[in-house]
């Protein structure tokens, strides 16, 4: 008599989808982005030009070739500087605005960071013997968590041009309060990012300090931030990429920065010029990349 | 007892230095200091910043430039601005719940759903396109472990062709996002009205973001899985598709999020090259009008649905997360 071999075990159960959850996201996002393209009118046809646009768009883009290496317009005086030259500066005083804006951006990141970060509040409470005291510092320090809070939140809410539009409307964009807007939104983003990194780099440094009798702000200095430092440093680098481009940007306002550059060449109609000047910008984004990329993967 | 000084000079000596790190912050730090001491905006009697167009490396002080930075003339500026500030309530609006009913009727909802729609339709474009790209960009697919067993040594030809492929796939992100995205619009309004030139510049610059960030995360994948499907004949794009995709989509989708958080930051702004999002109403309208109530009203709605966009982006990264 010949037997079948019963099966011993069962077979797990198999979940129908690979992908379960995170399935319904995917769907959800390529619904959204259709919705998205319906609402705004996008269909392929509409990126055809139309005919009387065609020539315009010709020369914009055909000049995307052949960067001017000379000024386009003749007759110009003979002693301006040669337009390499002028595209060096702009490039340089790109540099110049996205560094004063880090400095600024660095500092108050820090201080803000600090204030919006939880780490640092010990679990016993310092140079608090009495209870009323200690609530009070309890408060104190919800309370000062609370405004760095709502004050970064406030600072990241509005893009750089944005705040530069503010500041022209109110005083007119002067260069100090260009680099101050470039400032802001930047601040903003750091000091979140730093809060979360200390809030999530190892306490081990910071608890031994306390241990030894270390006041809050010194497990803070010399526990927590050197835990984070990596971390910190390699995206304070990415920030000062985003700055730069930002310090582009704010020249389409009339501060003397590329963008200014490109807007003035576009609007004499002088193509070359203007793809010189964007590619002078690419160039100087890529190395900060390239060199940014380099000191990542050192400090990891 | 040994002194605890040298004990400090021995552990600082023994400490790793590495030149390059030491060399970008000496340089970094010689700029801020240089940029601040050597230019022209003032700054209690310091000067920051060129200023001039005529000077062509504008390090010098332009000083009429700096003084006027706190001149009477931008002190009656401000005043101008402030007094504008008050929300000018009509008749027919009533009150300020009226004035903020009809600014949001006619200008306000389609301006923050334009904004968000931009947002949308670009990041998914850039995700598209970025997802067929990043498995191209990844090295750790990009040679012969694990992907082909013993038997068939690839050559060294075979070698030059997957470095070059994947240093040309990565090259080819860094361009897409070195150039920001109000550059690239500006260059694409061109192509006519409407939204796709706003758009375009947002999926540009967001693919090559999302392109490497996807690269990186194939990366740091680990490739047991892939093993196993290689020794049951997967080919290299099963892998990629059935395995590599289902393991690393969780991380993929926490930056997609959180690019998606920056798209709307931008499309707010792209707005001032014509696309019918907050910016436009902020810039080319409001101010030109010297409407500073409705202004400042669209910049808290910009700030609001940056915020928002914030908070969904937390909560589905956080779903995702434990999903």
């Amino acid at each position: 008599m010949i037997t079948t071999p019963t099966p011993t075990h069962r077979a797990l159960p198999l979940r129908p989808f690979p992908i379960g959850a995170r399935a319904v996201v995917l769907v959800a996002v390529a619904v959204a982005g259709l919705l998205a393209a319906w609402y705004l009118g996008l269909h392929p046809a509409k990126l055809v030009p139309a005919p009387d646009a065609r020539g315009l768009v010709a020369d914009v883009f055909g000049s995307a070739v052949s960067p001017a290496v000379a000024y386009e317009s003749e007759g110009l005086p003979s002693d301006i500087d040669p337009l390499l030259v002028r595209v060096g500066g702009a490039a340089l005083r790109t540099l110049v605005y996205a560094a004063a804006g880090m400095s600024l951006v660095v500092l108050f990141g820090l201080v803000l960071g600090f204030f919006a970060s939880t780490a640092w509040w010990a679990d016993e409470e310092v140079g608090a013997s009495d209870p009323a005291s200690q609530s009070a510092w309890l408060v104190l320090r919800y309370c000062v968590y609370g405004v760095a809070r709502i004050v970064i939140a406030v600072m990241r809410s509005t893009h750089e041009l944005l705040w530069a539009v503010l500041f022209m409307a109110a005083m007119g964009l002067t260069p100090l309060a260009a680099v101050i807007a470039l400032a802001i939104p930047h601040t903003g983003i750091l000091a979140k990012i730093f809060a979360e990194m200390v809030d999530e780099a190892p306490r081990d440094s910071a608890n031994h300090l306390r241990v030894l009798g270390a006041s809050p702000l010194q497990q803070y200095l010399f526990g927590l931030l050197p835990r984070a430092r990596n971390d910190l440093i390699a995206y304070t680098f990415y920030r000062f990429e985003c700055l730069v481009r930002g310090s582009a940007v704010i020249g389409f306002f009339g501060i003397e920065t590329i963008g200014k550059y490109i807007r003035d060449a576009f609007d004499n109609r002088h193509f070359h010029e203007m793809w010189t000047y964007i590619y002078a910008l690419l160039i100087v984004v890529v190395v900060l990349d390239l060199w940014s990329g380099v000191v990542r993967r050192r400090l990891s | 007892m040994s002194d605890p000084w040298a004990d400090i000079r021995r552990l600082r000596r023994a400490a790793p230095r590495d030149r390059v790190l030491r060399a970008s912050f000496l340089a970094f730090g010689l700029a801020v200091l240089g940029v601040w001491l050597f230019s022209g905006v003032s700054v209690i009697g310091i000067h920051l910043g060129p200023v001039t167009g005529d000077t062509s490396w504008g390090l010098q002080v332009p000083s009429e430039q700096v003084r006027d930075t706190f001149s009477p003339r931008r002190w009656e500026n401000l005043e101008r601005f402030v007094g504008r500030l008050a929300p000018r309530v009509t008749e027919q609006d009533g009150t300020v719940v009226g004035w903020f009913a009809r600014l949001m009727r006619d200008k306000g909802l389609s301006a923050m759903l334009t904004t968000l729609a931009v947002a949308v339709a670009a990041i998914v474009l850039a995700g598209a396109c970025a997802l067929p790209l990043l498995w191209l960009g990844a090295r750790n697919l990009a040679r012969a472990e694990p992907m082909i067993t013993a038997g068939k040594r690839p050559g060294p030809a075979r070698h030059l062709l997957w470095r070059s492929q994947v240093s040309g796939v990565r090259g080819l992100f860094v361009f897409l996002r070195a150039l920001p995205e109000y550059v690239l619009a500006f260059v694409l309004v061109v192509l006519g009205p409407g939204a796709w030139p706003a758009v375009l510049a947002l999926a540009i610059h967001n693919l090559g973001i999302l392109g490497r960030l996807g690269s990186e995360v194939v990366e740091d994948a680990d490739l047991s899985p892939a093993r196993q499907a290689r020794a049951a004949g997967a080919t290299r794009a099963q892998i990629a598709g059935l395995v590599l995709f289902p393991q690393t989509l969780s991380r993929m989708l926490l930056y997609f999020f959180y690019r998606w958080e920056s798209c709307v930051r931008e499309s707010v702004v792209l707005g001032m090259l014509g696309v019918a999002t907050l910016g436009y109403f902020i810039q080319n309208d409001a101010r030109a009008r010297l409407r500073y109530d409705e202004m400042i009203l669209y910049l808290l709605l910009g700030a609001v649905l940056v915020l928002a966009g914030d908070l969904v982006s937390a909560l589905v990264r956080r779903w995702v997360r434990n999903a």
